[in-house]
């Protein structure tokens, strides 16, 4: 029953799932959890003194979600610089006002990334994209790598008074007009993850 | 020489140069250590900017793990020529190290600065970062403004030395005045320029020839001032000499005006005349007549004088005149004058209130030039002491001998003062009855360098000249009342009319009868003489001396011819028979005669004689038969140095 189960999973999987980039999955867990605390009015966004690191993921992408949380508790040991935090999994179906989080990171989803990113703009908190694309919904940081690895800012979603990054944090990420995505080939171009291996063993 | 003129003006450039090297170098000094200072402080600033500008950046690379974006900011950075090299340090690890091209050339101007690299948005250090900055835009800095400098210095300088030298020109007349100044005297009117000017110079160049006006009219009245003072000091001058060479009272040629004469003449002979006894004049008609004398007697004597005389009269002084020979007459002319002059003299007739009144003179001539005034004056004096009119200086007068006798004993008599060779001698006066010592007479001794006693004959008189009479008085008051303090006898000391007429002596005699409680035993021999010539003081003295116990004495008794009534007035108690008459006694009828009336006379009075002088046996009986009470003489002992009563 269980081999059936698994199966089925599996096949679901490769039948319906999204294939997500390693090396960038990874990029993403180191950087985003440091952006949380280049924030200055982190103060406002703990709950119960915790960093509540909330990654809303579609119901087939739980094991890359799994994956993600275990791979942030393993680089970061439960701390985030002097604050404890927490990885709360939460699927997109479950995610409503009253999900617990200090920062959203959204895997793929084909839908509500709207309703995540107001969500995200009500409540204050910054909000991480997996896909750039996302950002043109109103979700706040993503990032890719180029050359370099490049931190993406919707110039849009970043008017909220709840949140207040350190300047340097501006001079660097690089900011992405409404249609950038759209217009800009290489960020399609990175949505194909075969030639994103270079370079990244450091994640 | 002149002193030569300090420019003030140029004083002044002096100073001003100085000053002005000094603050150029000071401020030069000054600025360019500010500077430099505030220059590399800038540039220093200016790395320490560039750090903090791309430490956030730097930081938030290293914290977000993006070390090849740090790379991206350090090479843009090294693209600013200033920056040489940029190091980001990782737990002492070089993270990332970027170098200009130019690191090379320009490392060694260069500084270093760095700073810490703080996690955003917290305070933990989580690097370093090290920039190495150029030197050259600071030199560049600092060479720019050190030339720009030194041209406002030099500036600066030439500005003040403009200035100087105009304070030169405008001081410039000053010097021309001094100049002028410089050879001023009164009688020269000096033409000062200047006075057109309408500032100080002007006002100093008017007021120097106003003063100059107002000094010539006061120098004109001070050399008329000066003429005048110079004719009274010419008469006052002359006046005083006329003065000093010329006797007040008579207006003859004065002692001065001799010895002058002498000194400036080859030879000559001079003549000393003093007027017999003109105390006497004096003391009896008074000083206005007795100097009334003396201006008639000098105009009598000048009119015995003419031309072919060749002769001065001099005033000496008071009774005493001159004549002045200045051409030699023959010896018997000259003896010949001298004794017309004084029977002249004797037949001269002065008139005071109807009294006629004549004086006699005594002559002492000197025939030769040498020492003249001295020689004239011995014999003057030699004519006085052996009664003549006149005496003309003689070597055989051997008056210089006996003046070297006196300087002699002078001295004799010096060194036995400080040596104490001054002693008492004692000779004993016996009672003619007893044939006992009643009485010792103490007598004076000089004791010389050899030891010889010597008697007072040879110097007592140079004592009484030479003012040390006195003290050989007062060692024999000393010594005597010293000696028969304790011995149970009489004793008697001379006593002479200097003594008694010398208050201190009286009184040191009254101290010593006192202090060694003698006045029962003492007894004063007066001179028979001397008591009526000074009657009134040594009464006065006798008194004195009586009223402390003290016993009085005539010494020489007869030998005057004295008033006995008026002497025995003066209550003595002894009377010494004169040794003239003691001495042929016991063959001299007329002497015994003398004596008899003497004895007879005293003892009436209940005087007691004593015969003094009693040589030999035969004198001594006769003594004892005229009933004298008591003797003295060799006869019986001669003077010792101490007395044996027994």
């Amino acid at each position: 029953m269980k081999k059936i189960i698994f199966l089925y999973l599996l096949f679901i999987n490769i039948a319906f799932g999204y294939n997500y980039d390693d090396v960038l999955l990874k990029a993403q867990a180191s950087i985003f959890p440091k952006v949380i605390l280049l924030d200055k009015k982190i103060e406002d966004k703990l709950i119960e003194d915790k960093i509540v690191y909330t990654i809303v993921y579609d119901k087939i992408d739980y094991l890359t979600a799994s994956s993600i949380k275990e791979f942030i508790d393993k680089n970061f040991q439960g701390q985030l610089d002097k604050y404890n935090y927490k990885v709360n999994l939460v699927e997109i179906n479950e995610f409503s006002k009253e999900t617990e989080a200090s920062a959203i990171y959204v895997l793929n989803l084909n839908e509500h990334i709207e309703k995540i990113a107001n969500i995200a703009k009500e409540k204050g908190i910054i909000s991480f994209s997996y896909s750039i694309n996302n950002l043109k919904k109103g979700l706040m940081f993503s990032l890719i790598i180029e050359k370099s690895t490049v931190l993406y800012l919707k110039k849009e979603n970043l008017y909220t008074k709840k949140i207040d990054f350190v300047d340097a944090l501006l001079q660097m990420v690089r900011f992405i007009e409404t249609d950038y995505a759209q217009d800009n080939k290489n960020i399609m171009y990175y949505n194909t993850p075969k030639t994103l291996y270079v370079g990244l063993d450091k994640y | 020489m002149a002193k030569k003129i300090k420019s003030l003006s140029s004083k002044i450039v002096f100073l001003i140069a100085v000053v002005t090297i000094v603050s150029i170098l000071l401020i030069f000094n000054i600025f360019e250590k500010m500077n430099k200072e505030a220059f590399y402080n800038v540039e220093t600033q200016k790395a320490k900017l560039v750090l903090n500008t791309i430490e956030p950046l730097i930081a938030l690379n290293i914290y977000l793990n993006l070390n090849n974006r740090i790379e991206q900011v350090t090479k843009q950075l090294v693209t600013n020529p200033d920056i040489l090299s940029v190091k980001v340090l990782q737990n002492d690890k070089v993270l990332n190290e970027v170098k200009s091209k130019d690191f090379e050339n320009n490392v060694n101007d260069s500084f270093i600065v760095s700073s810490s690299i703080f996690q955003p948005n917290s305070k933990k250090e989580i690097g370093k970062l090290v920039l190495t900055y150029s030197n050259k835009n600071y030199k560049e800095l600092v060479g720019s403004y050190t030339t720009l400098l030194i041209k406002v210095l030099f500036l600066f300088a030439v500005f003040f030395l403009v200035f100087s030298l105009y304070v030169k020109k405008l001081l410039s007349p000053l010097h021309k005045i001094a100049k002028l100044l410089k050879g001023y005297s009164p009688n020269r009117n000096i033409n000062i320029p200047f006075d057109n000017q309408n500032n100080e110079i002007g006002f100093i160049s008017n007021a120097l020839n106003n003063m100059q006006q107002s000094i010539l009219k006061y120098s004109k009245q001070q050399q008329n001032i000066n003429k005048y003072l110079e004719e009274k000091v010419d008469e006052k001058t002359k006046e005083l000499k006329r003065q000093l060479y010329t006797n007040t009272l008579t207006g003859l040629p004065n002692r001065r005006r001799l010895l002058h004469d002498i000194h400036n003449y080859d030879d000559g002979a001079l003549l000393i005349i003093n007027i017999d006894d003109f105390k006497e004049i004096n003391d009896f008609f008074g000083h206005t007549v007795g100097d009334d004398i003396l201006i008639s007697f000098s105009r009598k004597l000048s009119y015995m004088i003419t031309k072919e005389h060749n002769a001065t009269l001099i005033h000496l002084s008071g009774d005493e005149f001159a004549l002045f020979f200045t051409k030699k007459p023959s010896k018997e002319e000259f003896i010949e004058f001298a004794t017309t002059l004084i029977n002249n003299v004797e037949s001269m007739i002065f008139y005071h209130e109807n009294n006629e009144l004549s004086i006699r003179i005594t002559i002492g001539g000197a025939y030769q030039i040498q020492e003249a005034l001295e020689k004239a004056d011995i014999a003057l004096k030699s004519a006085k002491k052996s009664g003549k009119e006149f005496l003309l200086y003689d070597e055989t007068l051997n008056v210089e001998q006996q003046y070297k006798n006196n300087m002699e004993w002078t001295k004799k008599l010096s060194w036995a003062l400080e040596n104490d060779k001054i002693t008492a001698f004692y000779q004993p006066i016996f009672d003619n009855k007893t044939n006992k010592i009643v009485s010792s007479e103490c007598l004076i001794r000089l004791i010389d360098q050899n030891n010889n006693i010597i008697s007072p004959y040879h110097f007592l008189t140079i004592a009484k000249k030479t003012k040390m009479y006195s003290k050989l008085t007062k060692i024999m008051i000393e010594k005597s009342c010293q000696y028969f303090e304790h011995l149970d006898c009489d004793f008697s000391i001379n006593v002479s009319v200097e003594d008694i007429l010398d208050e201190e002596i009286v009184e040191y005699i009254s101290h010593s009868v006192q202090k060694y409680n003698v006045s029962k035993k003492i007894i004063f021999e007066l001179l028979e003489t001397e008591g009526i010539e000074n009657y009134e003081e040594v009464s006065s003295f006798i008194h004195e001396m009586k009223s402390l116990g003290c016993r009085i004495a005539i010494d020489d008794f007869g030998s005057g011819y004295s008033n006995f009534e008026y002497l025995l007035q003066l209550n003595i108690d002894y009377i010494k028979i004169d040794g003239s008459l003691i001495k042929n006694l016991d063959t001299d009828k007329n002497a015994q005669i003398v004596v008899e009336t003497i004895v007879s006379f005293a003892k009436k009075l209940d005087i007691i004689v004593i015969a003094e002088y009693v040589h030999n046996k035969d004198v001594y009986e006769k003594v004892k038969a005229l009933n004298i009470d008591r003797s003295q003489g060799f006869f019986l002992e001669e003077p010792q140095d101490s007395l044996i009563l027994s």
